[in-house]
């Protein structure tokens, strides 16, 4: 359609044409019931007997599936059906207005909420028998509505913001449990605003100077108050932190103004897409429509072919009978004029809104039968409860409410946990059998608990997770197990155990099987919770709260009290839920669960009558329900009416047909405002209850409908009345339980109010949204870190205004940077923030700013030459060119140092950390709290004597505490130096040209210190001297245990617990118990088991100096490199259309390690003894020179020193004999590595060291 | 205590891809992101033949170059994977020094082993022949080899699986053999025997 500005001066009909025009495709799904129902009733009304064979003739062919709309519905509904998910927003498409009045006001729980048609609401849960719990974002009210009257709201341009609004909605939740944290930052404001950013990128209304902005009088204002919507939530925000931060008392009511705001700046969002809708897309504006799945949603397009083609035969009288049919009839080439009649005609009862695009979904009984909730469920026929969106901030669960299944899930499976543990545990310890009884049947009975809820969880999933169901089986045999080995046991201690003790060896299978019970439901738990998180989350009925009433008294309570009062409010919910309904529907025919507002509503209101005469609770929905049941005999639908027993008189059986079909007749007329009458809507439009709404209502919507049309017109109030539109909505809700009220009434109700925030902080926000962003490609961790971004996303985080950049990140920044992007595209990158951010005063200096010192601190302390200096040019231009013409003085100093980095690549290492640097050379400050060395004159000089070759030294003549400082310097000098480079990607394991020289030399040092070790005990033949020498290697130990060098210490043990010291069992029996009591010390803080868990809390707690041992940050960092992947998707697996971004959380976790690492290299202050040091360097190097310095030899050379004995021997005797020899092993020490690696390899163990004789 | 607890070791030189081999083990899929520092990140419960059990592993990677504590993970270890990649001959070779480590430090022939041919997915680059792999293991006792691909999770579980089975039937050999006179557990040493029950030659090819 090639309309043009023109149109919006179309008297206001042809605006309505033409607008339903784009909705047709959505109307053919669901206008065969229409007509179904409409020629009933219609014929009364309307008359024309032709008509009512014609549409007759149409409901016969749509009891046979030839219509096309059909197939394509069918398809639909396969693809739904088979993803039913849990939608966050609904849109109205019907208006629902009970009673405004009486019934809700009483009891909070059954507050129905009205809704007008284009109406968005957030959805908190919904019930089973369709009505939901939801706030509406026009007012902030909240309570039950009929989902059938909705449809699922979602658009690609649209879901970052809502999104953004979910998860705010989420945090204010928490907020009011008290977790304000979210809120002493901004970032969820970030998210709001990068999603507007967003939608009006989409939209390509981003800009005020954008074609469509500038074309489109409309949407220029709609794009106005939206800036003026996003700058007064901003600044909401910025109000709560401050509050926050300066810890005055009452946050709440600012808390629900955040929430209105939000919701105040979606809900206009929404309007401006509705408005895009039909122009911009009728402007044919090409949206690359991201909801594949939903062929239909293209407005005009897209449904057509596959429509017309059987069609075509049909009708274009539509005029009082507007179908479907007629849409399709048409066929593609037509003109879009007769589309739009055709359309026209069927559109009526839509309102504005309904013509959006964001409307995705393409029908509404698909809308209501699968997809979204209840009918999917009731399909089954299962126990059905209300389904909850999952909230997945986690914290605070406490205030969650308890019958939710996922807490449910959770409850149950601790329960169960602490029985089996108990159970396990009074095993083990073999109490009375008694007592075991007891336990074991707790334990069952828990168990059987979770199943039901795992069940309860399965039943309510209708694609029947296959997943969950094995892992149900399992848990369901590991049960039958338990019980069975049980009975086995009980069964065996009647016989003779005893039956006051049970050994634990009987209960051994018990153990078993309850252990493998406790594993089964594990896996079965975490599947639950992924379908749960996939259907959404949902409530269980009061039967499940009795049975598990041990497990959860208070549920149970508040179960039992739901069950006795249905309105009962919840206590600890600060917005209602209504009643739940449980499995008690039977009774609710009568007494509908939502159905009690419902019902006295009906009775006041015109369509209700429908339900009453049924006594339906239903939210009958208007018609379609029965439509659908009649169109499609076959569908998912009818089955369930059948089968389920518990839902009968929900289920809108047939029956329910005629008293829908005569009410509206009888009780539309009056209520229909002559407005509608006279438009060419207002025929079908009585059909829909929102017709029914009287007067002031009704006014009100035809006024909102109205202005939307004014404004697409370019009329200078629409945004005006469209506030005040909205200002009556409160009104009619009843429901509103927060402090908020009067927050809804000043945001929503005065226009003044708007006015001013548009005339003033317009600029600001203006300038707040142009202000590019990549905020949405952040992702984040349920802390609220940084999990992932884009390159830009991430550099802007470098760079924000709003406050000082988190120094992990930007530190974890600049360490690994070089690992996911350049330099040189880092450089690029953060000029261009430079450039787009401007240089407005608010928002452009302090980020370019931040921006120079970004590449200050790069140059300054982590510039790397090799890799970073083809960055340097492009830095010195940016430099000397844009930065110093925005900021004189900061170029210039960015200048200067581009230069002295190029000067200091000239000389060695360039100062990179101060921290491990400065430290290191300040190497013994004279500051009195060295402690002198402890050597003695006469031990230097018999040092001193070694060095002219004199003599020799042995470990033994000097003090260990002395030996185990001098070790320390040596080490802490490697340690030091350690670059974070070394530790990034894997850098120390490359076989060649490693940077991590340093790392690599504390390895050999270790390994060296090691081999030193087990060579000064095995170099003697007295087993005394080895003693002796064992001892004064645990002493020095200790002291390198002090000294918090564990990394000495490690090789120490490492070599006094290996086997070829170990195995000199003549040896330490001479060994003082002292001694090996202390080596036992030693040996439990550098326990290798369970990840290190020992060294790790030393490490913790430890007061730097200190030397850890590397080996397992080695391997901490290797995990993480091959653990995680370099890239994650930006909206997580489930979105084929994730946009993948860097991992930033595994440089975090990267960098984390790092820093650590760092945190402990500072030098410890002691003395050096140069000549002690001199001596030490020297027998390491020997060690390390000499070719026996490996554990082969020194294991030859122990069993040389103590042979193996005689029970070690094995049958085969006297085969290599000569190596006992002394000749044998000075032989084998001369062998090449290569020759002995060869020998032993096939040889040398089997012969020699196993079977070797005596 | 939990005896059901058993101790794995990982060896195997740098590079072999032995920490993707734990952690694609260990790691549940749909978990995100892997934190190594915790100390349950290398435990893992299975089930094996029916029977539970907790797997420790201890991975070496990133400390190869730590040959001095080889004895101490050797020590803590009931069962070992050693890792090489087949794209790489040496990696297989320098397997060897490490068994006989192993061996000599359990005193021991028979310890549970199982020989890894990391990297099967990168076939075109394949340095060891399966054949000679497998002549390997066959040195070695009968040691089952297989290959595997730590990135494509390919017979990962069964490898751990594996090791875990011959964890559990030494164990129970050994209690066995506690009731048996020491004669005659020496009497049933020879290895040939052995082999022909318990290490069937196997050869596990994607």
């Amino acid at each position: 359609m090639s309309e043009d500005m023109a149109d919006f001066l179309l008297p206001r009909d042809d605006v309505g044409k033409h607008a339903s025009a784009l909705v047709a495709p959505l109307n053919i799904q669901k206008q065969p019931r229409n007509q179904e129902k409409r020629h009933s009733r219609q014929s009364s009304s309307k008359g024309g007997a032709s008509i009512k064979s014609q549409s007759q003739s149409q409901s016969q062919s749509q009891i046979s599936p030839p219509l096309t709309p059909r197939s394509s519905r069918e398809s639909l509904e396969q693809i739904q059906a088979s993803l039913p998910v849990f939608h966050n927003y609904l849109r109205a498409f019907y208006h629902f207005h009970p009673s405004s009045t009486v019934t809700s006001s009483t009891d909070e729980s059954s507050i129905t909420v009205p809704i007008s048609q284009g109406d968005v609401i957030l959805v908190h849960s919904v019930h089973p028998n369709g009505w939901a719990d939801g706030t509406l974002l026009a007012s902030g009210a909240r309570g039950w509505l009929p989902t059938n009257y909705c449809e699922p709201y979602d658009h690609p341009t649209i879901r970052s913001l809502l999104n953004s609004l979910t998860n705010l909605w989420d945090l204010v939740r928490e907020g009011e449990n008290g977790d304000l944290f979210a809120f002493t930052k901004q970032d969820y404001v970030r998210g709001m605003i990068a999603g507007v950013r967003f939608f009006l990128e989409k939209t390509e209304c981003l800009t005020r100077d954008s074609s469509l902005i500038v074309a489109h009088v409309g949407l220029r204002r709609m794009r106005k108050g939206l800036l003026g919507d996003l700058s007064s939530l901003v600044k909401a925000a910025k109000r709560l932190q401050d509050i926050l931060q300066s810890s005055e008392t009452p946050v709440f009511p600012h808390l629900d103004e955040i929430v209105l705001k939000a919701f105040k700046l979606v809900t206009r969002a929404v309007r401006f897409l509705d408005i895009w809708a039909q122009d911009a897309v009728s402007l044919s504006f090409d949206l690359g429509d991201g909801s594949n799945n939903r062929p239909l949603t293209p407005p005009s397009d897209s449904v057509d072919p596959t429509v017309q083609a059987p069609t075509t035969p049909n009708h274009n009288d539509a005029d009082v009978t507007p179908t479907n049919e007629d849409a399709s009839s048409v066929s593609p080439t037509n003109a879009t004029a007769t589309h739009n009649e055709m359309n026209s005609a069927n559109q009526p009862p839509r309102i504005p809104g309904r013509l959006s695009v964001a409307f995705s979904l393409p029908s509404d009984s698909d809308a209501l039968q699968s997809p979204v909730f209840p009918p999917s469920l009731q399909t089954h026929g299962h126990r059905l409860s209300i389904t909850h969106r999952l909230s997945y901030s986690g914290k605070s669960q406490g205030a969650r409410k308890q019958s939710l299944a996922s807490e449910r899930l959770n409850a149950a499976h601790d329960a169960f946990l602490g029985f089996i543990g108990s159970f396990i545990g009074l095993h083990l310890q073999s109490r009375s059998s008694e007592e075991l009884t007891l336990t074991t049947q707790e334990s069952v009975i828990a168990c059987r608990k979770l199943l039901a809820v795992v069940e309860e969880v399965w039943e309510r999933d209708s694609r029947r997770s296959e997943p969950l169901e094995q892992a149900r089986e399992v848990m369901y045999t590991r049960l039958t197990d338990l019980v069975q080995a049980t009975k086995d046991m009980f069964g065996g201690s009647q016989y003779g155990l005893g039956e006051e003790v049970v050994m634990p060896e009987a209960g051994k299978q018990l153990v078993d099987a309850a252990t493998s019970c406790v594993r089964s439901a594990g896996d079965c738990v975490a599947k639950a919770r992924l379908v749960i998180e996939r259907i959404g989350d949902f409530e269980f009925e009061i039967e499940d709260e009795t049975l598990s009433k041990a497990v959860f008294d208070q549920i149970a309570q508040a179960a039992e009290s739901e069950s006795k009062d249905l309105e009962a409010p919840q206590p600890s919910e600060p917005a209602s839920e209504p009643g739940r309904r449980p499995s008690e529907h039977t009774l609710e025919t009568e007494k509908p669960l939502p159905a009690p507002p419902i019902e006295s509503d009906e009775r006041k209101m015109p369509p209700p009558p429908l339900v009453i005469s049924e006594s339906k609770p239903l939210p009958r929905v208007p018609q379609q329900i029965p439509n659908s049941n009649a169109l499609q005999p076959g569908s998912p639908m009818s089955p369930p009416l059948g089968d389920s027993p518990t839902l009968p008189s929900f289920r809108m059986s047939r029956t329910s047909l005629p008293p829908l079909q005569q009410v509206p007749t009888s009780h539309l007329p009056q209520s229909t405002p002559s407005e509608y009458s006279q438009s060419p809507a207002s025929a079908t439009r009585r059909f829909f209850p929102k017709g029914v709404r009287a007067d002031s209502v009704n006014a009100s919507v035809a006024d909102s409908s109205s202005s939307y049309r004014y404004s697409m017109r370019g009329d200078t109030g629409s945004i005006i009345s469209l506030t005040s539109t909205r200002a009556t909505t409160p009104e009619h809700s009843p429901s509103k339980k927060r402090s908020s009220q009067a927050f809804v009434s000043s945001s929503f109700g005065s226009v003044s109010e708007l006015h001013s925030v548009a005339s003033e902080d317009l600029s600001a926000a203006e300038e707040h949204l142009l202000e590019t962003t990549f905020a949405h490609e952040l992702v984040y961790n349920k802390e609220g870190q940084i999990t992932g971004g884009s390159l830009p996303a991430l550099v802007e985080q470098l760079t924000t205004h709003e406050s000082t950049p988190d120094i992990v990140f930007v530190s974890a920044f600049y360490l690994t940077f070089r690992l996911f992007t350049t330099p040189i595209e880092l450089a690029q990158c953060l000029i261009n923030r430079f450039d787009y951010i401007g240089d407005s005063k608010t928002v452009g200096v302090p980020v370019r700013l931040r921006v120079y010192n970004v590449f200050k601190g790069w140059l300054e302390s982590h510039w790397v030459s090799e890799t970073d200096s083809a960055a340097l040019g492009i830095i010195f231009s940016f430099a000397t060119g844009k930065l110093r013409t925005a900021i004189p003085h900061a170029g210039k100093r960015l200048a200067e140092l581009t230069s002295k980095v190029t000067e200091v690549r000239a000389g060695a290492l360039v100062p990179r950390l101060a921290s491990s640097l400065n430290k290191a050379h300040i190497f013994l400050a004279p500051d009195g709290h060295t402690p002198a060395p402890l050597t003695s004159r006469s031990q230097i000089n018999a040092l001193k004597a070694w060095k002219e070759g004199q003599r020799q030294c042995m470990i033994t003549e000097f003090n260990p505490q002395e030996v185990a400082r001098q070790l320390t310097i040596i080490e802490s000098r490697l340690f030091c130096s350690i670059q974070p480079e070394e530790l990034l990607c894997l850098e120390w394991q490359k076989k060649t040209g490693s940077k991590a020289v340093n790392v690599r030399a504390m390895t050999a040092l270790a390994n060296d210190l090691a081999n030193l070790v087990a060579d000064s005990i095995l170099i003697y033949e007295d087993i005394k001297k080895r003693a002796t020498v064992i001892k004064h290697w645990v002493k020095i130990g200790m002291f390198c245990l002090e000294l918090h060098n564990y990394d000495s210490l490690m090789a120490i043990v490492c070599s006094l617990n290996s086997s070829m010291v170990q195995r000199l069992k003549k040896t330490w029996e001479v060994v003082s118990a002292n001694t090996k009591s202390r080596l036992e010390e030693l040996k439990t803080v550098t326990e290798v088991g369970r990840n290190y868990t020992v060294l790790r809390q030393r490490l913790q707690t430890v007061v730097e100096p200190c030397i850890p041992f590397i080996g397992f940050y080695l391997t901490d960092l290797t995990f993480i490199h091959e653990g995680n992947s370099t890239t994650r998707l930006l909206h997580g697996e489930s979105d084929p259309a994730s946009a993948s971004v860097i991992n930033f959380d595994k440089y975090m976790k990267t960098a984390r390690i790092i820093d650590q690492i760092q945190s402990f290299q500072q030098p410890h202050r002691l003395a050096p003894v140069p000549e002690m040091q001199e001596w030490m360097e020297s027998q390491i190097q020997r060690v390390r020179s000499s070719e026996q310095a490996n554990v082969q030899s020194y294991y030859r050379r122990s069993l040389l020193l103590e042979p193996r004995e005689p029970p070690q021997v094995v049958k085969a005797a006297a085969a290599g004999i000569e190596d006992g020899a002394p000749g044998a092993l000075s032989a084998d020490h001369r062998t090449t590595s290569k020759e002995r690696f060869d020998f032993r390899s096939f040889h040398f163990s089997t012969n020699v060291v196993k079977e070797r004789p005596t | 205590m939990n005896q059901r607890e058993y101790h794995i070791v990982v060896l195997g030189s740098g590079g072999v891809g032995k920490s993707c081999l734990t952690a694609q083990f260990v790691q549940n899929v749909w978990i995100e992101s892997y934190d190594p520092t915790i100390e349950d990140s290398y435990r893992k419960a299975i089930e094996v033949d029916g029977r539970h059990v907790i797997l420790e592993i201890l991975d070496t990677a990133g400390t190869e170059q730590f040959t001095a504590m080889r004895e101490l993970y050797m020590k803590t270890g009931q069962g070992f994977l050693l890792v090489f990649a087949i794209t790489n001959m040496t990696s297989l070779y320098e397997l060897n020094e490490l068994r006989e480590q192993i061996r000599q430090i359990k005193e021991d022939d028979d310890v549970p082993m199982v020989l890894v041919g990391n990297k099967s997915d990168l076939e075109d680059d394949r340095a060891v022949s399966r054949a000679k792999a497998f002549k390997t293991s066959q040195e070695w006792g009968g040691v089952p080899y297989y290959e595997a691909s730590a990135r494509r999770r390919a017979n990962v579980d069964e490898v751990f699986v594996d090791l875990c089975r011959q964890i559990i039937m030494k164990d129970r050999e050994n209690k066995h053999r506690t009731r048996e006179p020491r004669e005659e557990r020496r009497g049933r040493k020879p290895r040939p025997e052995r082999d022909q029950h318990h290490r069937r030659p196997k050869c596990t090819i994607l």
